[in-house]
């Protein structure tokens, strides 16, 4: 079947090229005929072919409007440019009376100019938000304002009157929606020391919010991002902070059960460590006699020191001296 | 006919000239480069412990091939300076400071106050364990009864046999290797023990037809123990407790010196229990009487205690310092404890170690400038340092 | 025929010899000048203007500058290597060093009047141990007249010196599993030095047949 098609296509293919010939022909004794025509003026032509009128007619040819020069070229320097940049829109390069250079060339190159730049297109610009139009916005906006509040004049005063500080952010973008998922996260920042504690609830607070809390700084930060809506979110956060809050001044009946491995921290006075040194201390004397020893002892400042700073060879050094001092040797 | 010059070879290589040009340099460089030693800068004849002080500080001093043997026949001494030794013909120990240190302590202990336990840190092959033998050299001519353990960490990773303990249910025994520490035992204080003539104070009954009356003497326990490997372990806790009992007696005076005491509280062993599972050092049962002879609730005594990074376990060999390395409860136990540190060798200490090797001809290669290079490619680590200088 | 055919192709296959196929360096290039001390030499007569414009090879990983680099030992090292494990071999060399350096020193202590005349840097013994057993002729075979003759031939300076190498490594390789090649190493090198042991003998061996095969020697050149 195959073969049969090729074999077609071939004679067909040759069919053609002969045709071309033949028309080669006839156009070469056109030529020839006109050079007749030249030779004896006035010789009138049979024309076998009478063909249409319509196809005698000259194809319309059309004309190019002229292009105008860019605008730029025509505006005042001193003009209000807000008038002619009223609003977000894309790129001009008519329009802008600046030799912006924008995209990528070889080596050695400059980047190519503004006419027919899609790089320059492409970016969202703001170029309606030139000062002078953000003045003058403001101008229009300023009697819709009110007074700034007094007694917040200082940063100092915001932060003691305000101590909590939401952040969330806007996105300007060219994206076909102009929501951004992002837009939707609010974080909210308190310093610790402006919530009141006492050392258990200060202590829980802690174990519930966890990593939130940066003991460098000593401020909490809350990151609420799964509602859809930026409110939500803020409801959520403020939410989180009172229910933490409220929830750490409450003591389960558990709670008096901890044990020393529970701790949070070392402290002399439940371990067995105080045991054995005032055990040390007392060998030997009677039991009315027996002497205790405080936390703010030095030998128990070295060892919570050792325990709880972790150790190091400066600690390690304190508590030894501690313990000479202690055991009472001579060196 | 076939001398070694009856062929002239036409080329030499370079490599060749090299050879035996440096070769020649070097035999002639080193017979003129040695410098000249004078012995009292490295050694002190002063063999007695109890004389040294700062003035013997990074010098050797010799223990005698008796002293030797009785102290560190049964361990003490790692393998290599055991080498050391018999390469050397003689027996000698730096005077390091924290010896002097812990010396000087001992020697103005008040007796009468619950014993003090010095726990001896720092790197690996800082000198913690020849520290300690100098210590107990200190006890052996001090009249101390020595309770002396080489290396806990050989009971806990590597023990010749395990057995489930008759006595204590759940408890792994190791019969070998407590007849061999009371051996050890024996060996080092056979001699205090006759003089001294401490008996016992109960009676232990073994089984239906042996048992140790009140009355005999320690020497008969530990014989009995040793002849009996079976009971090994027990005897050893019976013999700690009568220890201590006497010296609570003001009978005796103990020097308590173990090795690698944080194998005690290591997290688990190599040992395998019944369910071929590891179990923890707390069920071994050598481990309950050495932590009780280590307590502070006795006194005419002094515990010296090293605690080593290579008796734990990988994963467990992150720092050299004690509380790491003794955990919590380790650190619990022996709490207040005095923590002594093992440095490297001082620029002194190191001259005089150059010096003795020098004088042993440890070192054969002197090349102007040996003694810094060596300074700084073992960091004045005294074991790299040994390392470093056995191929020169 | 075929010898001038050799002729001819001679040259090219020296060529080839030189270049050194593998070598990631052009022939040009020029081996290294680690050492400090030669570098001030070449400054002081004024020979590193010479090298200057002369492209250079990068060191070697195990060219050092410390007092106790010996080239021999390093040489000695790259020949124990096994499957490029140079960490085990410098390794095993050190322990070898370490246990004729006991030997000797023990030997110094059971005899102290011959403090003197007994070597114990390790390192000379080896060098010695190497003279002692570099060989000065080897045989050949060369075929004449359809029967392979062994020939005496006379070894270069730096094959003697790779043959005394390898014997002393081919002596401790041959041993009994239990014993350990440091071990093994530093018994035939001490015996080397003293012109005694198995490496010796063996080099005189070959001397012996080198001697007796004497007749054969004009075939090396007709």
């Amino acid at each position: 079947m195959s073969l049969l098609t090729r074999l077609l296509e071939r004679n067909l293919r040759n069919s053609g090229a002969g045709a071309r010939r033949l028309y080669s022909n006839h156009a070469e004794e056109e030529s020839s005929a006109t050079k007749h025509e030249f030779a004896d003026e006035e010789f009138r032509v049979l024309n076998l072919r009478s063909t249409s009128q319509a196809t005698q007619q000259k194809r319309k040819v059309f004309k190019k409007e002229p292009v105008q020069p860019p605008r730029h070229q025509k505006m005042a320097t001193d003009q209000d440019w807000s008038a002619v940049w009223p609003g977000p829109r894309t790129f001009q390069p008519s329009v802008v009376p600046l030799p912006l250079r924008q995209g990528y060339t070889e080596k050695g190159a400059p980047p190519p100019s503004k006419f027919a730049n899609a790089e320059l297109m492409k970016i969202p610009n703001f170029l309606h938000l030139t000062p002078p139009a953000i003045r003058q916005q403001c101008e229009a906006l300023k009697k819709f304002c009110t007074p700034w509040p007094k007694g917040l004049e200082t940063l100092e005063n915001c932060e003691k009157r305000f101590p909590i500080e939401i952040k969330s952010t806007d996105y300007c973008h060219a994206l076909p929606t102009i929501r951004n998922p992002e837009a939707r996260r609010v974080t909210l920042n308190i310093k610790l020391s402006d919530l009141k504690f006492d050392a258990h609830a200060k202590d829980k607070f802690l174990r519930l919010v966890g990593d939130r809390y940066n003991p460098n700084t000593g401020i909490l930060t809350i990151v609420a991002d799964r509602c859809p809506l930026r409110k939500q979110n803020y409801d959520y956060a403020m939410y989180l902070l009172t229910a933490c809050y409220h929830e750490s001044f409450v003591t389960e009946s558990w709670e008096s059960s901890k044990s020393e491995a529970d701790m949070e921290y070392y402290s002399f006075e439940r371990n067995k460590s105080k045991q054995s040194a005032e055990a040390i201390i007392n060998w030997g004397q009677p039991v009315e006699e027996a002497k205790k020893l405080n936390a703010d002892h030095g030998f128990a400042q070295s060892v919570e020191q050792l325990i709880n700073e972790g150790e190091n060879v400066y600690n390690l050094g304190k508590y030894k001296e501690e313990v000479l001092k202690l055991l009472n040797i001579s060196k | 006919m076939l001398g070694r010059h009856s062929f002239k070879l036409p080329r030499l290589t370079n490599m060749c000239v090299a050879y035996s040009t440096a070769a020649a340099e070097a035999s002639v460089e080193q017979l003129y480069n040695r410098p000249k030693l004078t012995s009292t800068d490295y050694r002190t004849a002063e063999n007695n412990t109890k004389q040294h002080s700062a003035v013997h500080e990074g010098k050797f001093y010799t223990l005698s091939p008796e002293q030797k043997k009785q102290l560190f026949s049964g361990g003490g001494l790692p393998r290599q300076y055991e080498q050391q030794i018999k390469t050397f013909t003689e027996a000698c120990l730096m005077v390091r400071p924290t010896s002097l240190e812990l010396l000087n302590y001992i020697r103005n202990t008040d007796f009468t106050r619950p014993v003090v336990r010095y726990v001896l840190y720092g790197e690996n092959g800082v000198g913690k364990t020849l520290t300690m033998a100098h210590v107990l050299h200190y006890g052996l001519q001090n009249n101390f009864v020595l309770v002396h353990v080489p290396w806990v960490p050989n009971w806990m990773k590597r023990p010749k046999e395990t057995v489930n303990a008759t006595t204590q249910e759940g408890f792994i025994d190791l019969p070998f290797d407590a007849a061999a520490w009371l051996v050890h035992f024996k060996t080092q204080n056979a001699n205090l023990l006759t003089q001294l003539q401490l008996k016992t104070s109960k009676d232990y009954v073994w089984t239906k037809r042996e048992a140790t009356p009140a009355g005999s003497t320690l020497l008969e326990l530990v014989e009995h123990g040793i002849a009996r490997i079976k009971f090994a372990s027990e005897t050893i806790a019976a013999l700690l407790s009568e220890l201590k009992q006497h010296a609570n007696d003001d009978k005796c005076k103990i020097m308590v010196a173990i090795d690698g005491f944080n194998a005690f509280f290591h997290p688990e062993t190599r040992i395998l229990g019944d369910n071929k599972q590891r179990i923890t050092p707390d069920r071994v049962t050598l481990t309950q009487p050495f932590l009780d002879i280590t307590n502070y609730n006795w006194k005419n005594g002094v515990c010296v205690l090293t605690v080593d990074k290579i008796g734990m376990t990988e994963g467990y060999m992150d720092s050299y310092l004690p509380r790491y390395l003794l955990g919590k409860e380790g650190f619990e136990h022996l709490d207040p404890f005095v923590p002594l540190h093992v440095d490297n060798y001082s620029d002194k200490e190191f001259a005089s170690c150059i010096q003795y090797y020098l004088d042993r001809n440890w070192i054969q290669k002197t090349p102007e400038g040996f003694d810094e290079q060596l300074k700084y490619l073992s960091n004045k680590n005294p074991y790299t340092l040994m390392r470093l200088t056995r191929s020169l | 025929m075929l010898r001038s055919l050799c002729s001819r192709l001679e040259p090219q296959s020296l060529i080839c010899a030189v270049t050194r196929g593998m070598s990631a360096y052009s022939p040009h290039y020029i081996e290294a000048i680690f050492s400090k001390k030669k570098q001030l030499n070449l400054k002081e007569t004024d020979e590193y203007i010479k090298l200057s414009h002369l492209p250079i090879k990068a060191a070697k990983n195990d060219d050092s500058e410390s007092i106790f680099y010996n080239e021999l030992v390093n040489k000695m090292v790259n020949y124990i290597t096994k499957g490029g494990n140079k960490k085990l071999a410098r390794e095993l060399l050190t322990k070898s060093f370490e246990c004729m350096k006991r030997v000797q020193i023990e030997r110094m202590n059971l005899n102290p009047e011959s403090k003197d005349t007994i070597i114990a840097d390790p390192e000379q013994l080896l060098i010695k141990a190497i003279e002692n057993s570099r060989p000065l002729l080897q045989l050949t075979a060369i075929k004449r007249g359809g029967v392979k003759y062994q020939v005496p031939i006379p070894v270069t300076e730096k094959r003697s010196y790779f043959l005394a190498m390898k014997w002393l490594l081919e002596a401790a390789r041959e041993k009994e599993r239990k014993v350990h090649l440091p071990e093994k190493l530093a018994w035939e090198v001490l015996d080397a030095a003293y012109n005694q042991g198995r490496v010796v003998k063996r080099k005189n061996d070959l001397h012996r047949q080198c001697e007796s095969n004497r007749a054969y020697a004009h075939y090396r050149w007709s």
